[in-house]
């Protein structure tokens, strides 16, 4: 997982990263190479969405919107005779890149890792702002850094030693058994891999940085908006509740959006505990699912000796979808931060 | 300089509101309030005076357990209020500051509508009812001098007014709680001097419902509204008295330095 320092390095330092903003530096040395750089950003994420689209050009005109409405994920018969031919591109015979199966677990465990991760992100930043003396914040500080830090290998290897055979053994049969009858609950335990044990890895890893964006964002607010609550008689959590979050809103949703746009990309660990599915939607929250990120990487291989390419390329259209929607949220959530720190 | 003084009758006998015992106020290590104790009476403005940094915020903050809120801080000695020790164990600190109410330095209203910062306090104490809560709204804005100003955009965003009318807000918001003693902390330091003397104004008839305890850098306002000052340096209470006592008669020597501006 990438270092925090690009997205939370405070409200200050968040500002100066906007690119082209008419910040009082713009006229200097350093707002001008700001800029600059800026602008190189920009180029190269322009760039790699035209080569993306350029490169996966082929695909797009022989999947169609099957690539995403379609379950079946088949790079076809490599050794048979023919081909088949969609829209003018040739495939191996029977050759099929529907990428719902993966959308769908990209979508959701990235969605069940925010239900995990909000709830708790939210409070361990409340406290870290409201409850720990001075003299604790450093460390506290230094700490989220570092779990920032830890290599996803490392998130994954311990989902699948300690996590995936912990619910296997017991969360799952657990849940089906006692609480079926909620749907997308009920139905097959399964081995432990898959959305749910993805879901919890991808929100302890969102953790950090979710936590960071929180914590700037309630320190950008001014204390005096807690401490008018409470003198005016509320308990603390009347006062976060009513005060407190209510006027970081837009900002508390701009730190969701940047952690689900974390955990929509996230590979290695989910690849390790997500169950590899192909071709079946997840039943309930137990079943093995596949994440488009992680199925590029395990699909690559096979899509290789794919000697039209199609099948390359469709991997490459997954991803290009990816980046899609990474980019719209991640747009939406720098938006939503940065009007919340206008708005003080 | 012989500030004018409000014609109060300092004989009269007024039951003691607040009674400070031995309150020590710390900060980890620091030792930021020594052993202070002060009785403010009912129904009158006591004006807590010294130069900056000498525990004036310290001290009124440890009247509503606000202390309480910051890490690391720690209060000893006792606080009556009616008689009753605020800091007893078995006290809750929120009832306290229902009935003890605060307004701060800078204007600090929530981002929300004037309404809605006014009923505040009601609707977190589980008032529901508009009627009441539009009743509450305009009695508190009337006291506060604001509802002639505010009560054609009751549903704008308060940060939408001036300094001084979000100032004037913040006491509406305090006063719609209904306390019992109201702590102002410099309410008027960041105002023009017309927003000023309308807080002044108002601190005059504030009395005659409430006890007010307010931090002032000037003693000019202390003396035009209060009817007891305290002075504190360095940590410690020096000197309470009736203010013309305090500015005309100053039994310490430092009170009489301060006053006569040989302080910062
Ligand atoms: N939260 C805190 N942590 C540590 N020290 C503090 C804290 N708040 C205040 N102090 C220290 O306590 C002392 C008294 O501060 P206080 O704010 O009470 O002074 P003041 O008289 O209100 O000053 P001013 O007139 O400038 O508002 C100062 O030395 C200040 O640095
Ligand atoms: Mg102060």
């Amino acid at each position: 997982m990438a270092s925090l320092t690009p997205t939370v390095g405070g409200s200050r330092a968040r500002r100066a990263a906007v690119p082209f903003s008419q910040s009082p530096a713009s006229g200097t040395l350093a707002g001008v190479l700001t800029s600059i750089a800026a602008g190189i950003c920009l180029l190269l994420v322009v760039l790699m969405l035209l080569f993306l689209l350029w490169y996966t050009w082929p695909a797009i005109r022989y999947n169609g919107l099957s690539i995403l409405s379609d379950i079946t994920w088949n790079i076809g018969n490599q050794y048979g005779t023919g081909s088949s031919i969609h829209n003018g591109v040739a495939a191996e015979p029977g050759a099929e890149f529907g990428g719902l199966v993966f959308l769908v677990g990209t979508l959701l465990s990235a969605l069940l890792a925010m239900v995990f991760a909000v709830p708790l992100a939210l409070g361990v930043a409340l406290t870290i702002v409201y409850r720990l003396p001075e003299r604790l914040r450093l460390p506290t500080n230094a700490l989220i850094e570092l779990m920032a830090g830890i290599p996803s290998v490392v998130y994954g290897l311990w989902g699948t030693i300690v996590l995936v055979p912990w619910v296997g053994n017991h969360v799952a049969p657990f849940v089906t058994h006692h609480f079926g009858f909620i749907p997308f609950l009920g139905g097959d335990a399964g081995s432990g891999n898959g959305l749910f044990a993805a879901a919890i890895v991808l929100a302890i890893m969102v953790m950090p940085i979710m936590v960071a964006t929180v914590r700037d964002v309630l320190l950008a607010q001014p204390k005096s908006i807690y401490e008018a609550s409470m003198a005016l008689g509320s308990t603390s959590w009347q006062a976060v509740t009513h005060a407190v979050l209510p006027s970081v809103r837009t900002g508390i949703v701009g730190a969701i959006l940047v952690a689900f746009g974390r955990a929509l990309g996230e590979t290695m660990a989910v690849l390790m505990v997500a169950g590899n599915a192909i071709n079946i939607l997840p039943q309930n929250i137990f079943s093995p699912i596949n994440t488009i990120a992680a199925v590029v990487v395990s699909q690559l291989e096979s899509a290789v000796s794919d000697a039209s390419g199609v099948a390359q390329r469709s991997l490459a259209e997954l991803a290009l979808v990816l980046f899609v929607i990474s980019l719209a949220v991640n747009t939406i959530a720098r938006v939503a931060i940065r009007g919340q720190d206008r708005s003080h | 300089m012989i500030p004018t003084m409000s014609p109060v009758d300092m004989r009269e006998e007024r039951a003691e509101k607040l009674i400070v015992q031995n309150v020590d106020v710390f900060y980890g290590q620091f030792h930021a309030m020594k052993k202070a104790s002060l009785g403010v009476a009912e129904h009158c403005v006591m004006a807590l005076i010294g130069p900056s940094g000498c525990g004036k915020s310290t001290f009124l903050r440890a009247l509503n357990r606000m202390h309480d809120l910051t890490p690391g801080a720690r209060v000893e000695g006792e606080v009556l209020l009616d008689g009753e020790n605020i800091y007893a164990p078995e006290v809750d600190p929120v009832s306290i500051r229902h009935r003890i109410g605060m307004v701060f330095q800078r204007p600090n209203p929530f981002p929300k509508t004037v309404f809605e910062n006014v009923v505040y306090g009601p609707r977190i104490h589980g008032e529901k009812r508009r009627e009441y809560l539009l009743e509450v709204a305009e009695r508190s804005l009337r006291s506060a001098a604001l509802w002639d100003e505010v009560k054609d955009r009751l549903d704008r965003p308060a940060l939408q007014l001036s300094g001084g009318q979000q100032q004037r807000l913040c006491i509406a918001r305090c006063l719609a709680v209904d306390p019992e003693v109201i702590l102002m902390d410099e309410p008027a330091s960041a105002l023009d001097p017309i927003a000023t003397s309308k807080i002044e104004d108002l601190i005059e008839d504030l009395k005659r419902e409430y006890t007010v305890v307010i931090v002032t850098h000037s003693m000019q306002q202390a003396a035009r509204i209060s009817d007891h000052t305290t002075f504190f340096l360095s940590g410690e209470l020096i000197e309470s008295g009736t203010t013309s006592d305090i500015f005309t008669k100053p039994k310490d020597k430092r009170t009489e330095d301060y006053i006569t501006g040989r302080y910062g």
